[in-house]
């Protein structure tokens, strides 16, 4: 028994003690912090104006079609590259878009945190749009007909009516796609940058000791996942009771 | 606000509509099937007929809310339904009520009706609450202008909504049922603030199944059945000598 506890012991002074490297492990927290953080504000953006579009596209259709003229080409092109992109995103792996990305569309940049930003942003935009929109769509359609009669025009009445209530509607759901990215950021290492499971895996391929960095990674994973899944039904909570 | 005048041709109507068409489906459905009517500024129009018969669409194609299929809609004159027509402008000139109110659950009574003229007629906030508060006063309900929609009665969402649209200092409103949705007990509060706003001069179009109301405020009725008017005339006209079978089965159906 107390064999085991020293060997224990000894385990852990070599995974995470010895040569500092459990500061790997924070950097690698950080990292992953910043990529979901700021690849979820990207995302968001994104996914607010894709599903903006397409709800528009859809709901001013015979409007658009009345007028003719450009804008009714504008909107159908936008619409098309909107559905375009939502199609190869949600269709590909996220490690294949990250790799294309920095390969290929960043290949002369050397600045990874923001590619990696940058890629996982693009990618959780397109579940966000789809989010987003059906959020629009669930926001009784009385409201669009208030707005318009008050002589808003269609972007009025998203900004100022819409939009605003479904933030509302989507704010825990955009919180769990947060949550989502958190984990699927664990891939950012296959273009070498040092997140949290890359920082695990170096010091395995390092001390040549599985058990405890990956254990720990793992932990670390779990511990925030369940906080913020936790905030995340408290958020829930608040804005039910807030609703009537 | 003078320049932007010049735009209408007024020629005696404020609203008219020429041979309104709207269908739905291929043509299947005919909503409107050739529908003219024309409304002098100051008139009380209430429009009555069987469920299904078009009165809404035709209402919603007063501010094209609907697109008509076929046929013209004038306000002061000028195709609104044209191609290329700016209707946001014009809407703000035509208040509406729906059926179900439609007041924004996100913000209070003051902000529902304020959001407009300071967006849309760049009046100050200071301006746009002085007006709203004189409106709110006017309908009884000046001590709710901070609570949400949701701590108000039917009664009272409908009266918000009412002066909702009057900020806006609208020459036009259309009511689409207004108090279909309400509890018995509170569809008089609703009538009241319409009759005093028809007492000021305030040109409506409404429609409804209030009879009383009719008979009371309307200087003209128009009795509509599949999609096409089948009957127009002053109250007395239609309630008390009704020519066409349709609309005396109709009156009859609902006392
Ligand atoms: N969006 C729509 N799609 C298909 N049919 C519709 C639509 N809106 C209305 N209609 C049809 O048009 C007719 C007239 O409807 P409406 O104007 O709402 O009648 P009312 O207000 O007199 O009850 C009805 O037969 C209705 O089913
Ligand atoms: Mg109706």
């Amino acid at each position: 028994m107390k064999e085991k506890f020293i060997e224990l012991k000894e385990e852990f002074v070599l995974n995470f003690i010895d040569g500092g490297r459990w500061k790997w492990l924070v950097d690698g927290l950080g990292n992953t912090l910043i990529i979901t953080l700021f690849a979820t504000l990207i995302g968001a953006l994104i996914g607010v104006i894709i599903a903006t579009v397409r709800s528009t596209y859809d709901k001013n259709f015979e409007t658009l079609q009345k007028n003719g003229g450009i804008g009714y080409y504008v909107m159908k092109v936008l619409n098309g590259i909107c559905k375009v992109y939502l199609a190869v995103i949600r269709g590909t792996p996220v490690v294949i878009q990250l790799l294309i990305i920095y390969f290929i569309v960043f290949a002369k940049s050397n600045n990874d945190l923001f590619i990696a930003i940058f890629a996982f942003g693009v990618n959780s935009g397109a579940y966000v749009a789809e989010i987003f929109r059906g959020g629009i769509m669930s926001i009784d359609n009385g409201q669009f007909e208030a707005g318009r009669s008050l002589g808003f025009n269609y972007v009025q009445t998203m900004i100022y009516i819409v939009i605003p209530q479904t933030i509302k509607t989507v704010l825990p759901t955009l919180c769990n796609e947060f949550i989502v990215l958190l984990k699927e950021t664990s891939v950012a290492g296959y273009v070498g940058i040092m997140d949290l499971t890359k920082a695990g895996d170096l010091i395995r391929g390092r001390t040549f000791s599985a058990f405890m960095p990956l254990i720990a990674v793992a932990l670390i994973y779990l511990t925030i996942v369940l906080i913020l899944t936790k905030l995340v039904s408290i958020l829930e909570r608040r804005l039910r009771r807030s609703e009537r | 606000m003078n320049d932007e005048n010049n735009i209408y041709k007024d020629d005696g109507f404020i609203i008219e509509t020429k041979d309104l068409k709207k269908y739905y489906k291929d043509g299947t459905i005919k909503a409107l099937d050739g529908v003219s009517i024309s409304v002098k500024p100051g008139e009380v129009v209430v429009i009555i007929g069987p469920s299904g018969s078009g009165k809404s669409t035709l209402l919603r194609s007063l501010n094209l809310l609907e697109i008509p299929t076929e046929g013209e809609v004038l306000f002061r004159g000028v195709d609104i339904s044209a191609k290329h027509v700016n209707i946001n402008l014009h809407r703000q000139k035509m208040g509406m009520v729906f059926q179900h109110f439609n007041l924004f659950p996100h913000k209070t009574i003051l902000q529902n009706m304020t959001l407009a003229p300071i967006k849309l007629l760049k009046k100050t906030k200071e301006e746009a609450e002085k007006k709203a508060i004189e409106l709110l006063q006017k309908v009884a309900l000046a001590d709710r202008a901070d609570a949400y929609p949701s701590q108000l009665s039917g009664g009272q969402k409908q009266r918000i909504a009412i002066v909702r649209a009057l900020c806006m200092e609208p020459e036009v409103m259309l009511f689409d049922e207004p108090t279909s949705a309400l509890d018995p007990e509170l569809v008089g509060e609703v009538l009241d603030v319409m009759k005093n706003l028809a007492k000021e001069g305030m040109t409506m179009l409404c429609v409804t199944h209030e009879m009383g109301f009719a008979k009371e405020v309307a200087d003209r009725v128009i009795f509509m059945a599949d999609g096409v008017i089948v009957e127009e005339g002053t109250p007395g006209e239609i309630f008390t000598s009704p020519k066409n079978p349709r609309l005396q089965q109709f009156l009859q159906s609902i006392l």
